[in-house]
């Protein structure tokens, strides 16, 4: 394993790390980071890139050192090459830019007296001697591709640098931005810093696809694009330099719009490009998209790329190529819903898996605890994901393991299937660093709060959007648009119970808790994370009561947290089950939240229902799908203040005849029908791809 | 400097020049060497445009290593520059930028002859073995005779009862530290003391068992240390070595038995005792068996400083002061 060493501890020096570590992981090297180069509050985006790399203090197995020393070793660094107590045998190298001989000499010496071995040196004077920055410290190196690696089919990725101040500096740039962002030829996206992101989003062209400055790696960003302009005052920095390196050498076309030409002026191979962002369409269309692939080309065959190229590099340091993982006879279909107390993404998910059609390959999951028992029952294998607890330090920390462990799971190539409505770090990372078939299904019925175009903007790395529509049109709403979205019928268990299994399955009731009942209420409100439904559940258990020939059942998932003042009624039972919709078919009356899955559950096998919709910021809208249903008259809906309400339903429903009005209601409601097997297709012609 | 300047002050008119460079710049002069300034009554010239002299000696040219010029010109029959740095590490890389530093004299400089002069084996070994690599030095011979340290220390007998107790002192880099793997061979837990003057990089990695005792560079007066130890054992790292290496006479001189790695131990012609650090426990362990092989052991040391006396300083080194041996040689 390479272990990367930092010749200071400072945020700029960790980058140039991460960089590098990235550059020789494409290589295919196991390359160790020691977390004793970690000596400032690492940012978000350094966590996950420097994640796969991290290893505690003197546990990498090393077999080579590589210190990055332009900026000096410091005490810190030799600490660390101290406390390695290397085999004489592990060469160590120094990596830097040392305009003397002398520079190289102390550098080398430094790390020599620390590390007990005598270090090779690399000068990055010798070998670039007209760097993209004078002042780097990665040494900005990339894959030579034997041929330009842009998409051909299709409009041209176009990625444009420019950082708050460029923009600010025009108004005409903004709406010049917008109009290119709407040409049939060109995927636009914007790479900024933070204040031009936030300055984007807050105007009229906010839905435009913007990149912050370190929101993925260089190398990741290279992969997704075709075409990279950079305007501003300079080479804003290493990342963008190694960007540009990246591109390059992928044959990929990289203009230089900066107003000193920048990147020309080291004998960079990019064209030449206007500085002022309004005029630069004219330019795209008419001399760049026409020629973008030879541009490419040449870039690739340029004598100043041969420096930047990493197999230079790896013949300095005898860097033995590592042997090709052995590939998988298939890809893999990984789904990863997310969840938290509740297991409605993860049900969806199953019957989209149960779906695909056959020689596709198997799903499996990633998921979070409370699903894993329920996908295992039904036969897939599931890797258990990390929920976030208070017990994590930081917000994201149980994310950072879940990235790791699909970065673990997954392989290029393979699909990765996300549900959910908020697409983590992990998951966006993973699909575009591992270069994933990506599929997101998402169901629509956002409240307004949720709709802004930074909650839509990760969208761009998924090859496929899968919509599961609601059952009632006026429900759904199209959030974004384009040859990636793909609308399908609800997905749901649209399974009917007969007679007989009803029967069967109240006589089991019967049996379990000895005792006959004519009646049979299932409550199944859903709870825990999203919002406390104890008021509801103790009146209706109170309600019960009463009620000799009535076995009220509370329904919770597996895992749940059950309040024990519910276990203290003789006409209510608490019960821990998958199978509540089984359970709820079987039912006279069925109180029920309104999230997706429960609602269609119901509106299809038809029972009789009083939705009383969950409210949570980070949920869906259920009390407009509860409503759209009252106002058809196939469902009653009570909203969770309603208590007195709910008491005058629940007697309507048992007492008098609303029970059978709203199931004949039902028998006559015309349903789309479900989704399950095109979502399925659509995976499946997604592996294919 | 200091010491050697006393002897020079009786050979001729001496004056004395420093240099600003980008290697010790805003570094204040040594008290030593202050204080022999105002005893010879000498007045030190900083920068001066031109140095001139019959005989310029520029101690250390390696400080020049940062610079790109010299600040003044240099004038001589004979400019020697000893060679306080070694050359070469023991590993074979290469010291600092020895043809740079040498250049920059040998273009500042009006002169007769230009000699390196080594200070000890080691050092001299390390300079033959730089010039086999890179090649010569273009305008530059090397002095027959080592340029040694004037070691004018006061002796201190040995103790009669000596007992495990180890020492060692130095400045703090980690070029003067042996892997972890030899400290602990050096400095054992049966030992009755392990006291480790300028530790600072070992206090900051935590690298320390519980039976050491680690104090920071300037932490305690020498004289203080060296009271609590019997025997001082130093070795550096393996790829680093001393040119000199006037700790181990300090530690002779104050009545110790010193310890160390052969190369090391060859500059003071057998009054070191050279070991394998996997040896130090069984050569410690003899000595404090027998108290009169100890202080045999460390008399003879003493004796063998002599070598390194202002008086022999003045029988070698003298002629060259005066520059008679530049005429000897150039006969």
């Amino acid at each position: 394993m390479i272990l990367l060493c930092a010749g200071k501890t400072s945020e700029r020096d960790f980058d140039a790390l991460l960089l590098f570590a990235r550059t020789l992981a494409d290589q295919g090297h196991q390359v160790a980071i020691d977390e004793s180069s970690v000596g400032f509050e690492l940012r978000k985006h350094h966590k996950y890139e420097a994640a796969p790399f991290l290893c505690a203090q003197g546990e990498a197995d090393v077999t080579r050192v590589i210190v990055l020393s332009s900026d000096g070793v410091s005490e810190d660094a030799q600490l660390l090459l101290r406390s390695l107590q290397l085999d004489p045998a592990v060469p160590v190298h120094v990596i830097g830019r040392f305009p003397t001989h002398q520079d190289g000499l102390t550098a080398m010496n430094r790390v020599a007296f620390a590390s007990g071995s005598p270090p090779e040196l690399v000068n990055l004077s010798e070998t670039q001697p007209n760097p993209l920055l004078d002042t780097a410290i990665c040494p900005m190196l990339t894959e030579l591709a034997a041929e330009p690696t842009q998409t051909e089919a299709g409009p041209a990725a176009t990625l444009l640098y420019l950082n708050q101040e460029t923009l600010e500096a025009d108004p005409n740039i903004l709406p010049a931005l917008g109009a290119l962002s709407h040409h049939a030829d060109i995927a636009l996206h914007i790479l900024t810093n933070a204040q031009g992101k936030d300055l984007i989003r807050r105007s009229t062209y906010s839905t435009l696809s913007v990149f912050a400055y370190a929101e993925l790696p260089p190398a990741t960003l290279a992969g997704m694009v075709d075409i990279l302009a950079v305007f501003g005052s300079n080479v804003p920095g290493e990342r963008v330099a190694q960007l540009a390196v990246n591109m390059m050498g992928a044959g990929k076309v990289v203009i230089d719009c900066t107003d000193n030409s920048a990147f020309e002026a080291t004998g960079a191979p990019v064209i030449r490009g206007h500085p002022e962002p309004a005029s630069f369409e004219n330019y795209l269309i008419s001399a760049i998209l026409p020629n973008r692939i030879e541009i490419g080309r040449r870039a690739q065959l340029s004598d100043w790329m041969k420096g930047h190229g990493f197999s230079d590099l790896a013949m300095r340091l005898r860097l033995e190529t590592p042997k090709d993982t052995p590939k998988l006879s298939k890809a893999q279909t990984l789904f990863f819903p997310t969840n938290g107390n509740g297991l409605g993404h993860a049900q969806r998910c199953a019957l989209v898996a149960e779906a695909l059609p056959k020689g596709a390959a198997p799903g499996a999951f990633a998921a979070f605890p409370s699903c894993v028992d329920m996908l295992q029952s039904r036969g897939f294998p599931t890797l258990p994901m990390a929920q976030r607890t208070a017990q994590h330090s930081g917000e994201y920390a149980n994310d950072l393991l879940n990235y790791l462990r699909l970065r673990q799971t997954l392989r290029s190539g393979d699909q990765l299937v996300f549900d959910g409505g908020y697409v983590f770090d992990s998951v966006y990372r993973a699909i575009s660093e591992l270069n994933l078939s990506a599929t997101w299904i998402r169901r629509g019925l956002w409240q307004a709060t949720q709709v802004h175009p930074t909650a839509l903007e990760r969208e761009r790395v998924f090859d496929r959007v899968i919509v599961p529509q609601e059952a009632f049109p006026e429900l759904n709403r199209s959030y974004s648009g384009g040859e990636k979205l793909h609308p399908v019928g609800p997905i749901v268990n649209a399974g009917k119970l007969d007679s007989k299994a009803k029967t069967d399955i109240r006589a089991g009731l019967a049996s379990t808790f000895k005792r006959e009942s004519s009646k049979l209420v299932v409550t199944m409100l859903g709870g825990g994370m999203a919002s406390d439904r104890a008021s509801q559940l103790q009146m209706l258990s109170a309600l019960m009561e009463t009620r000799e020939d009535t076995l009220h059942l509370i329904v919770a998932w597996p895992n749940a947290v059950i309040n024990s003042g519910l276990y203290a009624w003789k006409n209510t039972e608490v019960v821990s089950t998958k199978y509540a919709a089984r359970l709820a078919q079987a039912a006279d009356l069925v109180i029920s939240a309104a999230g997706y899955n429960s609602f269609h559950e119901m509106l299809y096998a038809q029972v009789p229902t009083i939705f009383v919709p969950q409210h949570a910021p980070y949920l869906d809208d259920q009390e407009a799908r509860a409503r759209a249903a009252a106002d058809r008259d196939v469902a009653t809906l009570v909203l969770d203040h309603e208590l007195l309400l709910l008491e005058r339903e629940v007697a309507a429903h048992l007492d008098g005849d609303k029970a059978g009005t709203i199931r004949a209601a039902l028998t006559k409601l015309a349903l789309p029908d479900p989704g399950n097997t095109d979502a399925a297709r659509i995976i499946a012609e997604g592996n294919l791809s | 400097m200091a010491a050697e300047l006393k002897v020079a002050k009786t050979l001729g008119r001496v004056t004395v020049h420093a240099l600003t460079t980008g290697m010790f710049s805003r570094r204040p002069v040594a008290a030593q060497l202050q204080d022999a300034l105002s005893t010879l009554d000498i007045e030190l010239i900083w920068d001066a445009p031109v140095i001139s002299g019959d005989v310029v000696v520029v101690h250390n040219p390696s400080c020049l290593r940062f610079d790109t010029k010299l600040p003044g010109k240099i004038i001589a029959r004979h400019l020697i520059a000893v060679e306080h740095e070694n050359f070469l590490q023991p590993t074979g890389q290469e010291a600092y930028d020895v043809r740079a530093c040498h250049d920059l004299l040998l273009h500042g400089s009006l002169a007769l002859r230009r000699s390196l002069a080594p200070i000890s084996d080691w050092n001299r070994r390390s300079i033959d073995g730089w010039s086999n690599t890179f090649g010569q030095l273009d305008g530059w011979d090397k002095l027959g005779l080592d340029w040694f340290n004037i070691c004018d220390l006061p002796l201190t007998p040995p103790t009669d009862v000596p007992g495990d107790r180890r020492g060692r002192h130095s400045r703090p880099g980690f070029d003067k530290f042996p892997p972890p793997e030899t400290m602990a061979h050096c400095f054992p837990e049966h030992a009755d003391h392990n006291l480790i003057l300028g530790a600072d990089a070992l206090i900051a990695a935590d690298e320390a068992p519980q039976h050491w005792t680690l104090v920071p560079f300037r932490g305690m007066a020498v004289e203080d240390y060296l009271r609590q130890i019997d025997f001082m054992v130093y070795y550096t790292a393996p790829t680093f070595r001393e040119s000199f290496g006037r700790v181990l006479a300090e530690g002779i001189a104050a009545g110790k038995l010193v310890i160390s790695d052969a190369e090391t131990a060859s500059t003071f012609g057998g009054a070191v005792i050279a070991a394998d650090p996997r040896e130090v426990n069984q050569v410690i362990a003899r000595y404090v068996a027998d108290p009169a092989s100890y202080q045999r052991a460390v008399r003879t040391a003493q004796a063998v400083l002599a070598a390194f006396s202002p008086e022999a300083f003045q029988d070698q080194i003298g002629p060259y002061l005066t520059g008679q041996a530049a005429l000897d040689d150039a006969a």
